[in-house]
């Protein structure tokens, strides 16, 4: 699991990299079209993101004692937020579908939509695992002693954060 | 374990909230780069290190990662610089 | 062997090995014509040398791959084959079409071949690589669903390995991507767009996984390392394969009319793509370092070693070298896609259907392994044509960049013509490097007709061979 989060790191990464590059070529078109996100929306998902990062570490904490209904709990929340997410998201891309804009409007909307996009993605997929480690947590599959299914969803799930805790600021924030 | 956790947390929530009221502000470029990019880099390494529990890890994964991290927020910050004007 | 039916895999490597012989005669061909425009002209224009060059290589590929899996599945499933007769079947039949197909290109003019095959009842002739005929292309399909019923059927009833689903999963992966060769809108854009869905997705997708099986079948066998390793190796290669390859497609969509945003996703994930093809490489020299017996087929193991170092090179590297957009805007089209093509072409999928053929054909000719005099002969065989295609390799990519230089830089560029009669000495150099691969493949073949006590694992002469490839 190790191999793929250092994987989608370097793809991240290098989005990231070619994002602030792209940028360098083009500042007045970033700038400008930067202004027009919905920055909110931005900040709640980051707080959303950063909680359910947080839930999931409780998640773990419970597992190591052995409590998996616990565990199963935090999880639950942790993917509750990782929807709400999704739903934020979801009304942002169909505003901006609605003001005709796609990845081909510019190249700023290219990172924007693309990355945003795979980043969705990445939140679903880590959703898929969540909800197969909550599952498995909630029939007592883990156990204080074997729990190494929680520690790599959990370590997929912070991955996911960790990409959108630097998405943020480069693509709302900075410019 | 969970005391530190939730601090943490609050770390996290209350670094996002200076950089989003920085972006709100009127501020000259720079002073709205660095302070960005730092917490940045603290968040970063905070699930780094706690969430991901990659601090004490001694195989060459956590210096993968915050090299990684390091990195893109360091040419990301050089990038955002040299273009400012 | 372990099931008599793994025994139908024999006539396909056969047929493979014989219409290689023919790719590369008909390579020899028109490498001559790049540099004597009217040799053989009019019986074998260059348009109809290339057309049976590169279809020869397809279809010994696909006879390779399906040979492969009627081996691997039944030993991994644990079971004979479901009906064997019905792979045999499918083998004459592909066979006869195949063979139909190519006296076709070569008798009959092109557009009389389209007229008398129903072209103008669903036109799909007249693409690269998806030239054949309507009747030919329904009957791959036809032949590729009674192959995927045949494995599916003992797949299913019998064990489920790594090794036998991921081959399971390529099968189906290039049977209903080579339904797209059925799309042929008008629009060209859209046309080149799904062509792609074939050309890209085979070979950079679904291939992918059968040639990961493939491989890890064989070191499962030769070095006898536990299979859980391999197959955890297995599944991180093939992953990395499809993330990267899926997306990588954009490197297609640069210059073709499709959206803009291609060009970074193109470039960025298909700069990904080396990685899989180096983690083969590690993988096998891993596992056969690793490995727990001395098995006594050296030349099979020397295959896989070999194809795990130039797929790297040639799909990896030289892939790597034109696939960000900027480097694509300059190279698109010219020897260095040439270059790339022929080496990974070779290096990933001849090489491993041989490391195939290598470690099955003396097994199901009943022996663990060849003679030592055999396997020295296809030692050299390996050797041969191994460093005769990556000579050819780098001519080209001389002959590619002498050729960008030329034609595409600079205030006033050359004409195409005119470019390509200054990089004629490389052409040459490739035509005689390419003697030498025919040399070596005649060598390899010839192989099997050494006779000779088989070889047990402490053979000197053969163990020297793999030492010098693992050193």
């Amino acid at each position: 699991m190790w191999f793929f989060i250092l994987a989608e790191l370097l793809v991240f990464g290098v989005f990231f990299l070619a994002y602030a590059f792209a940028r360098m070529r083009n500042v007045e078109l970033f700038n400008a079209s930067q202004l027009e996100l919905d920055r909110l929306s931005g900040a709640i998902n980051t707080v959303l993101l950063i909680s359910s990062s947080y839930f999931v570490v409780r998640a773990v904490d419970h597992i190591r004692h052995g409590r998996s209904r616990a565990c199963a709990h935090w999880l639950l929340a942790a993917m509750t937020l990782g929807g709400a997410f999704l739903v934020v998201k979801m009304a942002e891309f169909i505003a901006k579908t609605e003001a005709g804009i796609s990845m081909s409007t510019n190249t700023f909307y290219m990172f924007y939509l693309g990355l945003g996009f795979f980043h969705f993605m990445h939140v679903v997929l880590g959703m898929v695992i969540l909800g197969a480690v909550t599952l498995k947590a909630w029939k007592g599959g883990y156990s204080a002693t074997d729990h190494v299914g929680v520690e790599t969803g959990a370590a997929y799930w912070h991955m996911v954060d960790l990409v959108w805790i630097i998405l943020f600021p480069l693509i709302y924030v900075l410019h | 374990m969970t005391n530190t956790a939730t601090f943490q947390w609050l770390i996290l929530l209350a670094m996002t909230a200076v950089a989003v009221g920085l972006s709100q502000a009127t501020l000259p470029d720079n002073a709205l780069l660095v302070p960005v990019l730092l917490t940045t880099l603290v968040k970063g390494r905070i699930v780094i290190d706690r969430f991901m529990a990659l601090q004490g890890v001694i195989a060459p994964w956590r210096w993968v990662v915050l090299g990684w991290l390091a990195l893109v927020v360091g040419l990301i910050g050089y990038t955002f610089h040299t273009t400012q004007i | 062997m372990k099931y008599k039916s793994q025994a139908v895999a024999k006539p396909y490597f056969i047929a493979a090995i014989g219409l290689f012989l023919g790719q590369i005669s008909f390579g020899l061909i028109m490498g001559l014509q790049y540099v004597v425009g009217d040799f053989l002209f009019p019986a074998i224009p260059f348009n109809v040398a290339r057309m049976v060059h590169t279809n020869l290589l397809i279809v010994w590929l696909l006879f390779g791959f399906m040979g492969a899996a009627y081996y691997l599945i039944p030993e991994e499933s644990e079971r004979e084959l479901h009906s064997p007769k019905l792979a045999l079947a499918m083998f004459w039949i592909f066979l006869v079409a195949g063979a139909a197909t190519i006296l076709g290109y070569l008798l009959v003019p092109y557009a009389t071949l389209a007229e008398l095959t129903g072209n103008n009842l669903l036109a799909t002739m007249g693409r690269e690589f998806l030239e054949q005929p309507l009747p030919t292309k329904v009957g791959i399909v036809i032949v590729a669903l009674a192959m995927l019923y045949n494995l599916s059927m003992t797949v299913l009833k019998g064990r489920k390995t790594a090794i036998n689903l991921v081959m399971l999963l390529g099968l189906w992966g290039l049977a209903i991507f080579f339904l797209f060769s059925f799309y042929n809108p008008a629009n060209l854009v859209k046309d080149k767009f799904y062509w792609w869905w074939v050309v890209h997705l085979w070979v950079e997708g679904v291939w992918e996984l059968i040639m990961g099986s493939m491989l890890a079948f064989v070191l499962v066998k030769v070095t006898g390392v536990d299979r859980e390793v391999i197959e955890k190796w297995l599944y991180v290669i093939i992953a990395m394969a499809l993330i990267s390859g899926l997306i990588g497609m954009g490197h297609h969509y640069f210059w073709i009319g499709a959206p803009e945003y291609w060009q970074w996703w193109g470039s960025v994930f298909s700069a990904l793509e080396p990685i899989p093809f180096f983690m083969m490489t590690v993988f096998a020299f891993n596992m056969v370092s690793r490995r727990r017996r001395e098995h006594p087929n050296k030349a099979a193991v020397l295959w896989a070693l070999g194809t795990g170092v130039m797929a790297f090179l040639g799909a990896g590297v030289w892939g790597f070298l034109h696939t960000l957009a900027p480097v694509n805007f300059y190279t698109h089209g010219s020897q260095i896609t040439a270059a790339h093509g022929h080496m990974a072409f070779y290096g990933a999928y001849a090489m491993v259907v041989l490391t195939m053929i290598s470690y099955t054909m003396p097994l199901m000719r009943g022996r663990e392994a060849n003679s030592p005099a055999a396997q020295l002969a296809e030692m050299w065989g390996f050797w041969l044509m191994t460093i005769s295609m990556v000579l050819i390799t780098l001519f080209l990519t001389a002959a590619g960049i002498l050729q960008v230089w030329l034609q595409r830089m600079g205030a006033s560029p050359m004409s195409f013509m005119a470019a390509q009669d200054q990089i004629s000495l490389f052409y040459w150099m490739r035509e005689i490097t390419g003697l030498f691969f025919f040399l070596g493949l005649l060598l390899y073949i010839g192989s099997f007709f050494i006779k000779g006590k088989p070889a047990t694992a402490k053979d000197p002469a053969t163990a020297r061979g793999l030492a010098s490839a693992t050193a």
